[in-house]
C-alpha cells in the first residue's frame, strides 16, 4: 500500500487515541506499526505530521510492535530513518532517537544480541559526548538540543538496565570536570553509580576502578555489558532509602570498597553536589534522592558531603527539594540530622504545611509528612501515622482545622488535632475553652449544622460523616468526646432524616464504642415519631438498621402507625424490612400480629407475600434457623439487589445444599452374631456435624431396604462409637451400597452430600448356626451336610495356604463357623447364609502348599461365591 | 521518580461526561519499570475514557450527587491529600495525583519503584513531589498570560513539544516549562561550562533589575468579646534581573523601618545562594517578642533570566489596616444591617480603590433597599443578592465611615441566587476589597542603595510596592462565625 495522505494519517490517530484497544482490535490495527515507519520515510508526509506518527511511537510502542522481534525490527527502521535523514535542520531527528530508545527499552529488546542495540548506544553516546561522529550528524545548530537528548536516552536506558553505562562512569566522571551541560550528565552520573554500587554489592565485588577508568573506557571497542548483564536480575527498588521498608532490603553494607576507592568515591559525590546548584529545583532533588540511595549503608562514606546543601534546600519552598531533605532524613537520621536540625526541618515543615503562599495541594502534602516524619528516634509503632515527639500543641496552632476549610484540608487537619486531643487527655486538664477536645466539639458541631441544611450539597453531609468516622476511629476510647458526638448525631439525624443511608454507613463502619450508643439513640429518634410524616422512607430504612431486640413495644407501635402510611410498593418494602431486621433480632411477641395484620392489609401483592412469608417463617421456624435464615446471604453475591439477596438468602437458609462430603465411611471388623448380618461403620468427620442422617439405598435390590442410621453430632477428633448397620440379603449376595448424608452446618445450614460406595462382601453375610449341645456337634454337621443334597449343589476345590497354615486361616477368617475342629486332621464349618441357604465346609488335612476343601450348600447359586472366597482366603492374609 | 502518564482534563459540568481529556501523554519505559517493580500488585494505566470517568467519580465532578453511593459517599472513604486510588475494573490504580485548578484538571501517575501492596507511605515516593511539580509546571504555563479559549487552545498544543524537551521519558527536567518554550527558541546560544539549567540563555541590552514587593493582607474580624480578631500579611517578592554574564551575582536586601514589623515565615527561589539562620528559623510559630530577628534581610542569589519570586513571607502586624464591625438583625421579611469601618492612621490614606461587598446567601433576591451611608455610595445587585459599597480613594479625615439600612428579599430560587455552606443562619459576612499602591503594611522596602549587583556595567534599579486585601472578612457580631483555633486563645 502507498503511503497515507495527510488526513488519513490524521483521522487514523485521532481514533487510535479515542481508543487504543478498540483501534488495534479493528481491521485496521495489524497494519498501523508497518504503515507508520514507512510512512516514516514518505515525502508526501509534513514534518509535523511526521511528528505526530513519532509521538505515537513514543506513547504506545507496546501496541504498535508488541513482542521483542518486532520491536528491535521497528528500532532498526527509525535509526535507519535517522541516518537517512538530508543534512538540513529537521525537527524530527530528536523524537527519532527518543522513539529509537523506547522502542527498545520497553519492547523488552535491549541486549547484547539486539543489533538496533548495537547501533544505537554508540550513537548515543558520541552525541553525548560531543565527539565526532565521522559524518555530519545534523547540521551545527542541532548539536546542543541533540547531545541533551541523547543523555536523556542513556539515562532511561541505564534506569531500565541497571548497570548499562557502569562502564561508562570514568567517562561520565571526567566529562563532567570539563564541559558537556551539566545537569544531565550530572543525573546519568549519579544514576549509574548508584546502579553500580548497587550490583557490586551484591556481587560482593568492588568498584574496580570503573570511577577512575577515565573517558577512554568505551573508546571503540565493543559496549560493556558486564554489569548490566549482573544488574538484569532485577530492577532495584527504592524501599532501601526509607527505614520503614527497609529490613532485609539494603545490602550495601556488603560492598567492600579499597581506601582509593572510597576516596575516589566520595570526590565523585562532593563533585556532583558542589554543582548542583546548576541543575533546575527537580533536578536537584532527583540527584539527593540517588545520591542518597548510593551512599545510604556503604561504610566508610560519612553523609556529611550533604551538610552544606542543607541550609540552602531548607530555606526554598519547593515541594521536590524538601521532599529530597526528608528523604535523606530517612536515610541518614542521626548521622547527617542533629536533634536541632531535626527541630529546625520540622519547623520548616511545619511553617511550609500552612504557608499561605504554597496551594493546597503541596499543604496537604507536608501535613502528610509531618504525620509520617522520619524521626531520629520514633517512639511510636512505625507505619502508623503519628504527630512526631517534637511537634508539640504550640507548633500545630496553625494547623489545626476550621470550618472554613477545604474538605480535604479539614479532614487532615482534624486527624492531627485527635492526636493532640489524645495527647491532651494523657496531659492534666486545661482551661475547658481553649481545650483542644472543645474546639473538636464546636468543630463537629458546625459541621454537623451544615450538613442538616436541606438544599446543601451531599459533599457537606459526606464530609460531616467522615469527620464524624475518623473522630470516632481516633478517639474511641475517650467517651467524654464520644458521647456528645453521638448526641450532635442524632440530633442531625432528627433534622435532617433524609440522611439515613449515611447514618447506616457510618453505623457499618465504626466501632462498637460509637456504634452501640448511636444506634441505641437512633432508634430512640425513629420511635418516638409519630410515624406518618414525609421522611417515613428513611425512619423505616434507619430502623431497619437499628432496631434490635430492645424497646419492642415501641417499635411495634411506631410500625403499626407506619404502616397504615406505606401506600406504596418501596415504602411497603422498607417497612418490611425492619419486621425481618425485627424476625432476626428474635422479636415474635407482637410481630405475629403485626404480620398477619400486614399479609392482608397491604395492597401490593409482593407486600403480602412477603408479610406472609415472614409470618410463616415466625411461625414455623425455631430461633437459631430463623436467625440464618434471614440473616445475610451466603449465596448471593454482594451487589444483587436485596430483594434478589433476599430471595437467595431464603434459598440458601431454608434448602438443602449439595456440599462436599464432610464424613468419611468405612466398614470396620466383623461382627458375625445375632439373627442378621451387621455391618460396622467407622465414621470419621472432616468438620463439626450435627443431625447427621445417612441413608443407604441397596444396588440392584439385593437385600431389603436399609433404615437410616441417626447420629446426633459428630466433631473431628473426638473418638465416635461404630454405627451398626443391619442388612436384610434377599439373596446372600455382595452388594453396593449409595450413600447419602443429611446433616447441619454450624451455621445452620441444611446440607446434603454424596458418599462413595459401600461394599457388602460375601463374608459380610456369613452368620454361625446356633451351637449344638456338648457332644453333637459331628452329627449335627453331618445333619447339615446330608440335608444339602439333592436340592443344592457339591464341589471340591484347593485352597491355597499361605506361609502360616491352616490353623491360621480358620482362626483369623472361620473360627466364629467352626463347629467341629480337629487341628491337623480336618475342620467342619457350617455358615448360616440369610435369608435362609447355608454353606457347610470341609476341610481336610493340609499339604505342602493348600489344603483340599469340600463343600455343600443347598443353593447353588452360592457356589461360585463361595469358590472365589475360598480361592481369595490366602491372599487375604 | 518518573511519572507513568499525565492528563489534563478539563472540567466541563453540564456535558454527558462532565469532562473532556484536552491532553494525555503515556511513558512507556517507565510503565515497564512499574510491571517489574511493583509485581503482582502492578495496575496498568487504563486508557483515557475510563480514567476521566474514574477520576471524576473520585473528585466527586459528575453532576449525579443525587443518591448515597457507598464507594463515593462512604465515611470511611478519606482522602487527606490530592493523591487518589483510582478503581479500574476490578482493580485500583494508585497512586493518581491530581487536583482542579480553574476548571482544569491536572493529573499524573508516579512511578512507585516497589511493591505496592501493602502501599508504602507516601513520603517514601520520590516521584510524588516530582509528579506534582510537574503539574504545577503545567499550570502555571497553562495560566500565565491566558485570556481566552483561542489562547488556552494554542498553549495545549505547544504542550506535546514542550513535553517532549522537559519530561521525554517521565522524568522531569525542568518544571518551568516557559524556559523550555524559550530553549526552543534560542537553539543556536552557545552554552559555556557551567551554564545553569535553569537559565537558557544569557542576556544582552542594558542592565536593570526590578523588584516590587506585594503585600496582601487577610484577616477575620468577630467584634466578639471571647473571639480574638485574627489578620495576617502575606508578602512576596518578584524580581527580574535582565543582567549581562552567564552568571551574574546579586544580592538583594529588604530593610524595615524602626517601627517595622519583622518578616516570618520566609520562603525562598532556589536561586538564593545562602542564607542568614536568622531568616531562617524567624516563623510566626513562635509567639512574637521584641528580640525578633528585624532585617535587613539579606538575600544573595545568581538571578534566572525570567521574572521570579525572590521570596515569600507572612508578618504579624500589630493592627489590622481598616477595622469594623458589621451586625445583621433579620426582622420579619427584612433584614436590618449596620457596618461601621475604621482607617486605622497609621495606614496610608491613599487607596486605588476600596469596596466593601456585602452578600447575601441562601436567600430570594433583594427587591428592596434602605440606606443611610456616611460616606461613599452604594450599588445594589438585586440578582446576585449582593450590595457593595463603594469607598473611593480616601477615608474622611475622621477615618471612620458607616452604613445602615434594611434589605427586602424575594422568594428564594435555588438555581439564581448563591448557595453557601459557611453563611447559615445570621451568620454573615462583608467582605473589603482595597488596593493601596507604594505602600506595605509591615513596611518592608527595598533601599535602591543597598542592591548589590556583580556584573559589568551599572544596572538601573527600580522598586515598586503595593498592599492589596485579600480574605478580608468582617463577620456579623449577632451571629455565629466559624474561628479559627488561633481566634480563641487569645
Amino acid at each position: 500500500m502507498g503511503p497515507l495522505g495527510r488526513e488519513t494519517w490524521a483521522q487514523r490517530l485521532g481514533t487510535f487515541r479515542a481508543s487504543p484497544s478498540a483501534f488495534m482490535a479493528g481491521p485496521e490495527g495489524e497494519d498501523l506499526g508497518r504503515d507508520l515507519l514507512s510512512d516514516l520515510r514518505s515525502e508526501k508526509l509534513s514534518e509535523p505530521m511526521k511528528v505526530a506518527l513519532l509521538a505515537l511511537c513514543l506513547e504506545y510502542p507496546a501496541q504498535l510492535w508488541p513482542d521483542a522481534p518486532a520491536a528491535e525490527a521497528a528500532a532498526t527502521s527509525l535509526l535507519d530513518t535517522l541516518v537517512l535523514l538530508p543534512p538540513r535542520p529537521s525537527a524530527l531527528r530528536r523524537p527519532l532517537l527518543l522513539a529509537a530508545t523506547t522502542a527498545l527499552a520497553a519492547g523488552g529488546a535491549l541486549s547484547p544480541a539486539s543489533g538496533a542495540s548495537r547501533r544505537l548506544l554508540p550513537l548515543l553516546l558520541g552525541l553525548a559526548s560531543g565527539r565526532d561522529l565521522g559524518r555530519s550528524f545534523g547540521p551545527a545548530s542541532e548539536q546542543r538540543p541533540l547531545q541533551a537528548t541523547a543523555w536523556e536516552c542513556l539515562r532511561e536506558l541505564e534506569s531500565c538496565r541497571p548497570g548499562l553505562l557502569g562502564g561508562c562512569l570514568g567517562l561520565l566522571r571526567a566529562l563532567l570536570g570539563r564541559e558537556g551541560p551539566v545537569q544531565p550528565l550530572s543525573l546519568l552520573l549519579a544514576l549509574a553509580l548508584r546502579n553500580a554500587l548497587v550490583i557490586q554489592a551484591r556481587a560482593g565485588a568492588g568498584l574496580q576502578g570503573l570511577l577512575t577508568a577515565g573517558d577512554s573506557s568505551m573508546e571503540g571497542g565493543p559496549w560493556n555489558w558486564t554489569l548490566a548483564e549482573e544488574g538484569d536480575v532485577h530492577l532495584q527498588p527504592q524501599a532501601p532509602s526509607w527505614p520503614a521498608a527497609e529490613e532485609g532490603e539494603c545490602g550495601l553494607a556488603a560492598l567492600e570498597l579499597s581506601p582509593e576507592e572510597a576516596r575516589e568515591l566520595r570526590a565523585t559525590v562532593a563533585q556532583l553536589l558542589d554543582a548542583s546548584y546548576l541543575l533546575t529545583p527537580v533536578a536537584q532533588a532527583q540527584l539527593l534522592w540517588l545520591l542518597g540511595w548510593a551512599l545510604r549503608g556503604l561504610r566508610g562514606q560519612p553523609p556529611v558531603l550533604f551538610k552544606p546543601q542543607l541550609v540552602r534546600l531548607l530555606g526554598t519552598a519547593q515541594l521536590t527539594l524538601l521532599h529530597a531533605m526528608l528523604a535523606l532524613k530517612a536515610a541518614f537520621g542521626e548521622a547527617l540530622f542533629t536533634a536541632q536540625d531535626e527541630a529546625l526541618l520540622l519547623r520548616r515543615l511545619t511553617l511550609a504545611a500552612q504557608h499561605p503562599a504554597l496551594p493546597l495541594p503541596t499543604h496537604l502534602f507536608y501535613l502528610h509528612c509531618l504525620l509520617n516524619f522520619p524521626e531520629n528516634w520514633p517512639l511510636g509503632p512505625t507505619g502508623e501515622e503519628a504527630a512526631p515527639l517534637l511537634l508539640g500543641s504550640q507548633l500545630c496552632r496553625g494547623l489545626l482545622p476550621s470550618l472554613l476549610h477545604e474538605p480535604m484540608a479539614l479532614l487532615a487537619r482534624l486527624h492531627l488535632l485527635c492526636l493532640l486531643c489524645m495527647e491532651e487527655e494523657e496531659k492534666e486538664e486545661k482551661g475547658q475553652d481553649q481545650s483542644p477536645r472543645h474546639y473538636l466539639e464546636e468543630l463537629l458541631a458546625g459541621l454537623r449544622q451544615r450538613a442538616a441544611l436541606d438544599s446543601g450539597p451531599r459533599a457537606l453531609a459526606t464530609l460531616c460523616f467522615q469527620a464524624s468516622y475518623l473522630v470516632a476511629h481516633c478517639l474511641a476510647g475517650q467517651p467524654v468526646v464520644l458521647t456528645p458526638l453521638t448526641q450532635g448525631l442524632a440530633q442531625l439525624y432528627r433534622t435532617r432524616p433524609a440522611l439515613a443511608p449515611h447514618f447506616v454507613d457510618l453505623l457499618d463502619r465504626v466501632g462498637p464504642e460509637l456504634q452501640e450508643p448511636l444506634r441505641v439513640a437512633l432508634r430512640q429518634e425513629v420511635v418516638s415519631r409519630p410515624g406518618r410524616e414525609e421522611a417515613l422512607r428513611w425512619h423505616l430504612l434507619m430502623l431497619a438498621r437499628v432496631a434490635d431486640g430492645d424497646a419492642q413495644s415501641a417499635t411495634l407501635n411506631f410500625l403499626w402507625a407506619a404502616a397504615t402510611h406505606c401506600t406504596d410498593w418501596g415504602l411497603q418494602q422498607a417497612l418490611l424490612r425492619v419486621c425481618r431486621a425485627l424476625l432476626r433480632a428474635g422479636v415474635r411477641e407482637g410481630l405475629v400480629d403485626l404480620l398477619q395484620a400486614l399479609a392482608r392489609q397491604l395492597e401490593d401483592p409482593d407486600g403480602q407475600d412477603h408479610a406472609r412469608l415472614y409470618y410463616i417463617l415466625l411461625a414455623h421456624l425455631a430461633g437459631p434457623k430463623l436467625g440464618v435464615a434471614l440473616g445475610p446471604s451466603l449465596a448471593a453475591p454482594a451487589l444483587a439487589s436485596s430483594l434478589v439477596a433476599e430471595n437467595q438468602g431464603f434459598a440458601a437458609a431454608l434448602m438443602v445444599q449439595e456440599a462436599p462430603a464432610p464424613v468419611r465411611l468405612s466398614v470396620g471388623p466383623r461382627r458375625a452374631e445375632g439373627p442378621v448380618p451387621v455391618l460396622q461403620l467407622q465414621v470419621e468427620v472432616l468438620e463439626p456435624v450435627y443431625s447427621l442422617e445417612l441413608r443407604f439405598r441397596v444396588e440392584k435390590q439385593l437385600y431389603a431396604p436399609l433404615r437410616a442410621v441417626h447420629v446426633p453430632c459428630l466433631c473431628p477428633g473426638r473418638p465416635t462409637r461404630p454405627l451398626l448397620l443391619p442388612l436384610q440379603p434377599r439373596r446372600p449376595a455382595p452388594a453396593r451400597l449409595a450413600v447419602r448424608a443429611l446433616y447441619s452446618t454450624p451455621s445452620g445450614l441444611t446440607c446434603h452430600a454424596h458418599l462413595p460406595p459401600l461394599l457388602v462382601t460375601f463374608a459380610d453375610l456369613f452368620l454361625p448356626f446356633p451351637q449344638p449341645p456338648e457332644g453333637a456337634q459331628l452329627d449335627f454337621f453331618e445333619e447339615l451336610w446330608d440335608s444339602c443334597l439333592p436340592k443344592g449343589a457339591e464341589s471340591r476345590l484347593w485352597c491355597p495356604l499361605g506361609p502360616e497354615g491352616l490353623e491360621a486361616l480358620v482362626s483369623r477368617h472361620l473360627e466364629p463357623f467352626v463347629v467341629v475342629a480337629q487341628p491337623s486332621v480336618s475342620y467342619l464349618v457350617a455358615i448360616r447364609l440369610p435369608p435362609d441357604s447355608r454353606l457347610l465346609l470341609r476341610l481336610e488335612a493340609p499339604q505342602a502348599d493348600g489344603v483340599p476343601v469340600a463343600l455343600r450348600t443347598d443353593d447353588w447359586a452360592v457356589l461360585p461365591l463361595a469358590g472365589d472366597y475360598l480361592r481369595g482366603l490366602s491372599a487375604a492374609g | 521518580m518518573a511519572q507513568r502518564a499525565v492528563w489534563l482534563i478539563s472540567h466541563e459540568p453540564g456535558t454527558p461526561l462532565c469532562g473532556i481529556v484536552k491532553f494525555s501523554r503515556r511513558y512507556p519505559t517507565v510503565e515497564k519499570r512499574a510491571k517489574v517493580f511493583n509485581g503482582t500488585s502492578y495496575v496498568p494505566v487504563p486508557e483515557d475514557g475510563p480514567f476521566l470517568k474514574a477520576l471524576l467519580f473520585e473528585l466527586r465532578l459528575l453532576d449525579d450527587e443525587k443518591d448515597f453511593l457507598e464507594s463515593r459517599d462512604s465515611c470511611s472513604h478519606i482522602n487527606k491529600t490530592s493523591i487518589y486510588g483510582l478503581p479500574v475494573g476490578s482493580e485500583e490504580l494508585w497512586p493518581v495525583v491530581a487536583f482542579l485548578k480553574n476548571g482544569m484538571i491536572y493529573a499524573c501517575v508516579p512511578l512507585v519503584e516497589q511493591t505496592l501492596s501493602p502501599r508504602p507511605p507516601l513520603i517514601s515516593i520520590s516521584g510524588i513531589s516530582q509528579g506534582f511539580e510537574l503539574l504545577f509546571g503545567v499550570q502555571d504555563f497553562l495560566s500565565s498570560g491566558q485570556k481566552n479559549d483561542s489562547e488556552l487552545n494554542t498553549k495545549l498544543s505547544q504542550l506535546s513539544d514542550l513535553l517532549l524537551q522537559t519530561c521525554p521519558f517521565g522524568t522531569l527536567l525542568d518544571a518551568n516549562l516557559q524556559n523550555s518554550l524559550d530553549n526552543i527558541n534560542f537553539a543556536s546560544v552557545t552554552h559555556p561550562q557551567k551554564q545553569p539549567a535553569w537559565k537558557t540563555g544569557t542576556y544582552k541590552g542594558k542592565p536593570q533589575v526590578s523588584i516590587s514587593i506585594t503585600e496582601k493582607v487577610n484577616s477575620m474580624q468577630y467584634d466578639k468579646q471571647e473571639i480574638a480578631d485574627t489578620w495576617q500579611v502575606v508578602g512576596v517578592v518578584t524580581c527580574k534581573c535582565d543582567l549581562e554574564g552567564s552568571m551574574p551575582n546579586v544580592t538583594i536586601s529588604l530593610s524595615l523601618p524602626t517601627n517595622g514589623s519583622p518578616l516570618q515565615d520566609i520562603l525562598v527561589h532556589p536561586c538564593v545562594t545562602s542564607l542568614d539562620s536568622a531568616i531562617l528559623t524567624s516563623s510566626s510559630i513562635d509567639a512574637m517578642d521584641d528580640s525578633a530577628f528585624s532585617g535587613p534581610y539579606k538575600f544573595p542569589l545568581t538571578p534566572p533570566l525570567e521574572s521570579f519570586n525572590l521570596c515569600y513571607y507572612t508578618s504579624q502586624v500589630p493592627v489590622p489596616p481598616i477595622l469594623g464591625f458589621y451586625q445583621v438583625k433579620e426582622e420579619e421579611v427584612q433584614l436590618k444591617i449596620a457596618v461601621n469601618l475604621k482607617l486605622h492612621e497609621s495606614v496610608k490614606n491613599s487607596f486605588e480603590f476600596c469596596e466593601a461587598h456585602i452578600p447575601f446567601y441562601n436567600r430570594g433576591p433583594i427587591t428592596h433597599v434602605e440606606y443611610k451611608a456616611s460616606f461613599g455610595q452604594l450599588e445594589v445587585f438585586r440578582e446576585k443578592s449582593l450590595l457593595v459599597w463603594i469607598i473611593g480613594q480616601k477615608f474622611p479625615k475622621s477615618m471612620e465611615i458607616s452604613l445602615s439600612g434594611t434589605v427586602t428579599f424575594g422568594a428564594k430560587n435555588h438555581e439564581k441566587q448563591p448557595f453557601d455552606q459557611i453563611c447559615i443562619g445570621g451568620t454573615a459576612y462583608l467582605k473589603l476589597h482595597f488596593r493601596i499602591l507604594d505602600y506595605t503594611l509591615t513596611g518592608c522596602y527595598v533601599d535602591q542603595h543597598s542592591v548589590q549587583v556583580f556584573a559589568s556595567g551599572k544596572p538601573k534599579i527600580s522598586t515598586h510596592r503595593k498592599l492589596i486585601s485579600s480574605d478580608y472578612y468582617i463577620w456579623n457580631s449577632k451571629a455565629p462565625a466559624p474561628v479559627t483555633y488561633g481566634s480563641l486563645l487569645l
